[in-house]
């Protein structure tokens, strides 16, 4: 039963603390009603639960420019938040859990802008077909959280250079982002600012869930409970998974024969590599998997490693500029 | 739906076989069809303790993430290695297709039989 509606601002960017406050208003939070946690994160890219890294995201580059890679708890494909993105989760009981609702509190913030939103067959929101807010979903136990992003300025050219588009992608488990037309609210309705969406969003929440808003204040409790989800979301161990998630595949044709690589990354470590190739040289499969057994899964270190491999400086120069095109 | 008389049920929408001293974990018809399209799941390893009624693995269906609650507490024997590959399983042969099975069951949760669960459904 909802008896009463929360709203939780934060002004924090950094997206683990983001994630980590996200998870502890779904597990510690008010249990009597629904909340709404907006929030905003720093050049980031966000991949779904189940998602292979290196399949969606260039992350070296990513980080070399300043960029964060996090993962979430929730379903569904990669997304790319900057200052321009605004975050919207709603928490509530899983029997109150009610997609059509909780879609029905964004678009009605956004008609008080005069944007004419709708749900799409992938419960996503868009205006003419084109994406503005993606959406996912998250349940455990008898308490869930519906939670997407909001499309206000966000720099549209910095998703295509850390996302990786379809074409390229890896022959890998795990689940593939499907991409859409996307389009900024800003291009709708240029008098829109990311406060005056969040009063609407608070506002609509009002009217849907007819209670009014109040503020949520974290406990010391889960304050501490924050602090130690904060570590695990900024964990290699969680952002890159192991097993299922972390393997990575690629093949080319040289003029000296065709060679595969199959990685195991088990927390962005390379803990085991195999090369197949039918190249005359019986020992280069041996030596390329010495070079780079247990160093970083980065373009610089993977580089860095063959370079100082004993093979031939040709086959070398082929093998390193093939890794590099894969954009790790 | 089809809820078979030999399994036993949680409120979490698991069935619980016990075979000796083994407890053969998967999800109900119920499960299955609320979740919609199961596109991938995440296991625990043979020899991991689970704990009755918390996180054992999660299922993922169209953006939707469903941690799994155990019904028993005990240590985990086997894992169904088969849904790494073909999740959708879960979907076409809920019954058939097992998740986990456990031993040295210290704990169960309180389970409803095939009549209690249909009801039990039936209000949620």
């Amino acid at each position: 039963m909802i008896n009463s509606l929360y709203v939780y601002r934060t002004d924090c960017k950094d997206p683990f603390i983001n994630l980590a406050r996200e998870e502890v208003l779904l597990k510690s939070g008010p249990s009597d009603g629904v909340l709404l946690y907006l929030w905003q994160n720093e050049k980031t890219v966000v991949i779904g639960r189940n998602q292979n890294v290196f399949k969606e995201c260039r992350v070296s580059l990513l980080e070399e420019e300043g960029g964060r890679l996090a993962r979430r708890l929730s379903g569904g494909g990669a997304v790319f938040h900057d200052s321009g993105n605004l975050n919207f989760t709603f928490i509530l009981p899983r029997e109150d859990f009610d997609i059509k609702r909780q879609a029905d509190v964004i678009c009605r913030a956004c008609r008080s802008f005069g944007i004419d939103a709708v749900v799409s067959g992938r419960n996503d929101l868009e205006i003419g077909g084109r994406k503005f807010s993606g959406n996912a979903f998250y349940k455990s136990g008898d308490r869930a959280y519906h939670h997407g992003t909001l499309l206000v300025s966000l720099d549209m050219n910095l998703i295509g250079r850390y996302l990786k588009p379809p074409e390229a992608k890896l022959k890998a488990k795990g689940v593939d982002s499907v991409h859409s037309r996307i389009i900024n609210l800003f291009d709708v309705a240029p008098e829109i600012t990311k406060a005056a969406l969040c009063r609407e969003l608070v506002c609509s929440a009002e009217s849907v869930y007819g209670f009014s808003a109040k503020e949520f204040i974290f406990t010391s409790d889960m304050e501490n409970e924050v602090s130690g989800k904060t570590n695990y979301y900024a964990s290699d161990e969680w952002r890159f998974g192991s097993d299922t998630t972390a393997t990575f595949c690629c093949e080319e044709t040289f003029g000296w024969g065709t060679v595969t690589f199959e990685f195991q990354i088990d927390y962005g470590i390379i803990s085991r590599v195999r090369v197949f190739t039918d190249a005359m040289d019986w020992e280069i499969p041996a030596r390329i998997e010495s070079a780079l057994s247990g160093k970083r899964f980065t373009g610089t270190d993977i580089k860095e490693s063959l370079i100082s491999a004993e093979i031939d400086a040709g086959i070398k120069n082929d093998l390193c500029k093939m890794l590099e095109k894969q954009e790790i | 739906m089809n809820f078979p008389n030999e399994l036993k049920y949680s409120k979490d929408h698991e069935w619980v076989k016990t075979e000796g001293e083994t407890a053969i974990i998967g999800i109900s018809d119920f499960a299955q069809d609320a979740l919609g399209d199961i596109v991938f799941v995440n296991l625990p390893e043979a020899g991991d303790e689970v704990v009755a009624g918390e996180v054992f693995g999660d299922l993922e269906s169209v953006k939707a993430v469903s941690d799994m609650l155990s019904p028993v507490s005990g240590t985990v024997a086997a894992v169904n290695e088969e849904l790494a590959d073909t999740p959708e399983i879960l979907n076409s042969d809920p019954y058939g297709a097992w998740i986990i099975k456990v031993e040295g069951i210290t704990d169960t949760e309180d389970l409803m039989d095939a009549d209690a669960y249909a009801e039990f459904c039936k209000e949620d």
